[in-house]
């Protein structure tokens, strides 16, 4: 089903106009100055930092779960798949990298991408036969192969260490390993970046709109001449390729790799970002994986205000909310599913639109 | 070879697959009549698992008093949840109505710790007899009487479907929405009235389950087992779905047999289901007993 | 434009005011419970017994007059999110962690060495016991030196250890014949298999036959089959090695089946809630105890009802044994706490050292209810010795809460058996 992707009143005049990033000026400035801020997120004036370690921690996990939640935007959204196994694919990239860096000494600089590279191959290996099946057959075959990975990574000791998980080594550039957080955030920085842009451009060529194409209407496209299992196939690999750098940069991270981590309930996550971010849209994933990070610390939050207020540090007063804590989650994917269905992206998209038509809203 | 733990495992598998067998029916009903993958059906058999021991233990009701007002009671929640969080969301696109059957299972698990504990909790023993020798096995009452209980449901699904009004109804819907819109049935009642089918034999798995096992957040784990048994069974048939649940339970016993005796993997149980499910996926997807969606341009 | 103002304007209020707490002038400790995960079944009995133990400290003087300022996050055992907490109790000068679970122990064992913070973990795996890497195994790599990690209970090991030494005596009183057989159940992952080459080694040490183990999943289930495969694995002695909600289905499982074999649980496999749960099926199980049950007549008891009673001011709960081995693990940092202040040391260095220090240490006050342990700098087994209990049934539990069956007696835990546990070299982290 084709989701709209402009409201009404945006026009483009030109094809060139059709195919630019950034539709006007103004988003832009406003790209430029958040990359320059997020620059500068790590730096400390005169000796203390701008911000706590708590929160760029937090802002790396969004960095390199939005560059998987990308990779899975890039088959759900654009190319109308589904996946249920996106974890284990970062799970794979994330123990690949431990394992080159680790056990073979490769540079933590160049295992990411070739972790990258590993998992795209497997991803066009479980593309193979999920090419030919749709919707939910699709879903449960995806939903397999994550237990069928899961299974895997839990018992390749040679790999991935077994049950005890694997360790990964910090990023060493230049022969000085770098400070852990404030260092490794400019490179989850540098690959977000290179992986966004990457994405935004893919969308822009022809292999792009195709992919698009397959999603919309797959009988007109195949009439067209697009071949519907190469980019299916190729959808699958692409994201994969996204999932494993993802995996990489988390191994190198926490510096250890649990198989524990990558479940179905992290898949589930990953979904949830991608339809709450907007299925689809590039921006949409960041929003979407910022939202899900963001929404348990502010209901922690809530939870220590309530605590704050005078109410007895008990713990059946704590229980009882962390409880609610979790069913507010829940209750956030379905609200925003009844009254947002088209995600985060899509009401931005709206709220611009307001303003660039005020007073003529739609 | 053991043949006594052979028969044993191969009949144990067959009872434990026919409760996946009701699990699965119940999934295969909404996503007939509604074309929705309900991935919160694990949760309705926990639902159903607490809310009958909750009547039993707390208000002290005798069991054959406390199932069927459990019944009444699922029922309604199904047509609750169907009319206040699926209906707004016909149309939408399929990944979105799955998300949001996630979402309810990440909220149905959270509020059922809360209400009822993290503790499992036991039955109190319903059954004079608690366990039955079938064939040198023994076998617990509770799922002799789930076997009882789904037959009948099975006969009464086949009368419903092929002789009532209503039942006729969700076929059509079923086959086609917008023709049977069209012809006047209500798809929205029938829509709600699978859901809450469903979330009624699903409180009958769950009430098996928890007599069995005790009432806990792992009853919901047979929830996952419904997606090789649904596609082994296919899709689009109830009996497919039934007799795919059973194929699963049987599968899992042999899994079990060769793993002790032979090649001590330790885990062939709960991998070998979704092993045969990509096999099944990759050779004949539509199931062994489903139907082709033919592609009309 | 409705649903956008008020989305924006919720939007705005809560990123204002998801702005971080301010640090303040007290002891900043971190505590990590686990209410709705995966562990929550133990870990709603272990969460309000560090909470209570943190508070009653507070209200009895604190550390030497200053006050725990302790952060309680369910962190849902997701390792991930202990990560991002840890950083953050990190940047807010926190000098120790009240931690949990094997996944964020293990984790953070790399951190907290490099940041010099004691970390007091639930998670009693073997592998943490080799603070300086002078172990076999840390020799062949097998395991990271944990120089900050820290529990005041008998490791995993140990405690198998206990359990199989106990088994052989078992099994020559009770007139075995030949060799008696042995076997390991557990989940494939590091919690049920941080013992299991420990017990399988020392097993064969002592003579038993080892037969292949089978795995049972942590998340629970229908059991039979695996209970039918031990059936026919003619094991005489069964450890039990997941968690209390996967051994409840499992020995109710095998009940119905009819499996006759002398079950031994884990240390965290047993409680007073899965006894009411199993029913008649858990009776003659022997578990790891690791310490006193509630109620017993000791001195200790006097100072734990003290404890209970900050989260019940009526005082008639029964605590579960998780709940008081939780709480030692609070008091334990307490003690080492108040020892590093009057040294003028108090930061996660001096706690180390002061609890390196300890021989045979009990708290203040506990007396019979806290293990008596010994930590030094090249050895963290905290105890030497392993106390086991039996649990009995005589009759129906089905109805009444676990605190009430203990009381009338329905469910028993008896204390059988304190099995000495060489420190030995060779079993250091292992």
């Amino acid at each position: 089903m084709a989701v709209s992707m402009r409201p009404a009143g945006d026009f483009r005049l030109s094809y060139a106009a059709d195919r630019t990033i950034f539709p006007s000026r103004g988003s832009l400035v406003v790209c430029v100055i958040g990359l320059a801020i997020l620059c500068i997120l790590p730096l400390s004036i005169a000796g203390k930092p701008l911000v706590s370690s708590y929160w760029l921690a937090l802002v790396i996990q969004i960095g390199y779960y939005g560059i998987a939640a990308l990779g899975l935007n890039i088959l759900v959204g654009f190319t109308g798949q589904i996946s249920l196994g996106h974890s284990a694919f970062l799970g794979f990239g994330a123990f690949m990298s431990a394992f080159l860096s680790g056990r073979h000494g490769v540079p933590v600089l160049l295992s990411i991408p070739l972790a990258g590279l590993a998992t795209a191959m497997l991803g066009l290996i479980v593309g193979l036969p999920a090419a030919r099946l749709k919707g939910l057959y699709l879903a449960i075959a995806t939903l397999a192969s994550q237990f069928v990975l899961q299974d895997f990574f839990s018992r390749a000791e040679w790999f991935t260490g077994g049950a005890s998980g694997a360790n990964a080594p910090p990023v060493v550039l230049f022969g000085t390993s770098l400070p852990a957080d404030r260092g490794y955030y400019y490179v989850v920085l540098a690959f977000a970046v290179l992986m966004y842009v990457f994405a935004a451009n893919l969308m822009r060529t022809r292999d792009g709109r195709a992919m698009v194409a397959v999603r919309d209407h797959y009988l007109s496209a195949e009439i067209m001449g697009i071949n519907l299992t190469y980019y299916r196939i190729l959808a699958f690999g692409i994201s994969s390729f996204y999932a494993g750098v993802a995996g990489g940069l988390m191994a190198h991270y926490t510096s250890f790799v649990s198989a524990e981590a990558f479940d179905l309930l992290l898949s589930i996550n990953f979904l949830a970002m991608v339809i709450i971010g907007g299925l689809g849209s590039v921006m949409g994933s960041l929003l979407g994986t910022a939202f899900i990070l963001v929404l348990p610390e502010f209901l922690q939050f809530l939870v220590r205000l309530t605590q704050s207020l005078g109410v007895t540090q008990s713990s059946g007063f704590t229980e009882g909310l962390a409880y609610m804590k979790e069913m507010a989650i829940g209750l956030a994917i379905v609200l925003f599913l009844i009254f947002e269905p088209e995600g985060l992206a899509a009401r931005w998209r709206k709220i611009k639109a307001y303003w660039k038509l005020y007073p003529f809203s739609y | 070879m053991n043949s006594t733990l052979f028969l044993q495992l191969v009949i144990n598998g067959l009872i434990v697959g026919a409760l996946y067998g009701v699990v699965a029916m119940c999934f295969v009903l909404i996503y007939k009549a509604s074309q929705v993958v309900n991935f919160a059906q694990g949760e309705l058999v926990l639902i159903g698992a607490w809310a009958c021991w909750w009547l039993v233990t707390s208000l002290g009701l005798p069991f054959w008093l406390s199932f069927p007002v459990c019944l009444i009671f699922m029922f309604l929640l199904g047509v609750l949840v169907q009319v206040v969080v699926l209906r707004p969301l016909i149309g939408e696109p399929a990944v979105s109505i799955v998300m949001v059957t996630i979402g309810l299972s990440i909220f149905f698990q959270a509020l059922l710790k809360w209400l009822f504990g993290v503790f499992t909790q036991p039955y109190p023993p319903v059954f004079a007899t608690s366990s039955v020798k079938i064939l040198g096995l023994n076998v617990e009452s509770a799922y002799l009487m789930s076997l009882v209980i789904s037959l009948a449901i099975m006969l009464g699904f086949a009368w419903f479907f092929k002789y009532s009004r209503m039942g006729m109804a969700m076929r059509a819907t079923a086959f086609d929405q917008q023709v049977a819109q069209s012809l006047g049935v209500s798809v929205k009642q029938v829509f709600a009235l699978a859901w809450a089918i469903s979330a009624v034999v699903s409180a009958l798995a769950g009430v098996v389950v928890g007599l069995v096992s005790g009432v806990s957040a792992s009853v919901a784990t047979v929830g996952v087992k419904v997606f090789p048994a649904v596609i082994v069974g296919g899709l689009e048939s109830i009996i497919g779905a039934v007799l795919g649940g059973l194929i699963i339970g049987l599968l899992e016993g042999l899994a079990q047999f060769f793993d002790a005796e032979y090649l001590h993997f330790g885990n062939l149980i709960t991998i070998a289901p979704f092993y045969a499910m990509l096999l099944i996926l990759l050779i004949k997807p539509y199931g062994l007993f489903g139907t082709r969606n033919i592609e009309r341009v | 434009m409705k649903r956008t103002r008020l989305l924006m304007i919720s939007a705005a209020v809560g990123l204002a005011l998801a702005a971080p707490a301010q640090a303040q002038q007290k002891i900043r400790v971190g505590n990590l419970v686990d209410y709705t995960g995966a562990t929550s079944s133990v870990g709603k009995i272990t969460g309000p017994g560090k909470v209570d133990a943190f508070a009653w400290v507070n209200a009895n003087g604190g550390i030497n007059g200053k006050v725990l300022d302790f952060e309680t996050v369910d962190y849902g055992y997701q390792t991930q999110r202990s990560i991002q907490f840890y950083k953050k109790w990190k940047d807010e000068g926190a000098i120790a962690i009240q931690g949990y679970g094997t996944n964020d122990t293990e984790a953070m064992v790399g951190f907290i060495a490099e940041d010099k913070i004691p970390y007091f973990s639930l998670s009693l795996s073997g592998h943490l016991t080799d603070p300086s890497g002078a172990s076999a195994k840390a020799k062949e790599g097998k395991i990271k030196p944990a120089p900050y990690n820290f529990f005041g209970a008998p490791s995993y090991s140990d405690g198998v250890r206990a359990l199989i030494l106990w088994a052989a005596e078992d099994w020559k009183k009770k007139g075995g014949q030949g060799k008696p057989k042995y076997i390991h159940l557990g989940d494939n992952h590091p919690y049920p298999l941080a013992p299991k080459e420990a017990g399988e080694t020392l097993a064969r040490e002592l003579g038993f036959e080892v037969v292949p183990s089978i795995q049972y999943a942590l998340a629970g289930g229908d059991f039979k089959a695996q209970c039918l495969a031990l059936q026919a694995s003619g094991a005489n002695y069964a450890f039990l090695a997941n968690t209390t909600g996967a051994n409840v289905a499992l020995l109710r499982s095998c009940a119905t089946v009819g499996v006759n074999v002398q079950y031994l649980s884990n240390i965290w496999g047993m409680d007073e809630p899965g006894m009411k749960a199993t029913g008649k099926a858990v009776d003659g199980l022997v578990l790891v105890a690791g310490q006193a049950q509630w109620g017993s007549e000791v001195a200790g008891m006097t100072t734990f009802r003290a404890i209970s009673k900050m989260s019940d001011p009526a005082g008639n709960a029964y605590r579960a044994l998780p709940y008081v081995r939780a709480a030692c693990q609070v008091l334990y940092m307490a003690e080492a706490m108040r020892t590093a202040d009057k040294a003028g040391k108090l930061n996660g260095e001096g706690i180390k050292a002061a609890l390196e220090n300890m021989r045979d240490f009990v708290p203040f006050g506990t007396t019979g209810m806290c293990p008596a342990v010994t930590w030094t700098d090249k050895d963290h087994r905290s105890v030497g010795s392993v106390s086991l209990m039996r649990a009995r049934i005589a009759g129906d539990t089905d109805q009444g809460e676990f605190g009430d069956l203990m009381a009338k007696g329905t469910m028993k835990l008896e204390t059988f058996a304190d099995v000495k546990i060489e420190r030995k070299p060779e079993w250091l982290g292992f």
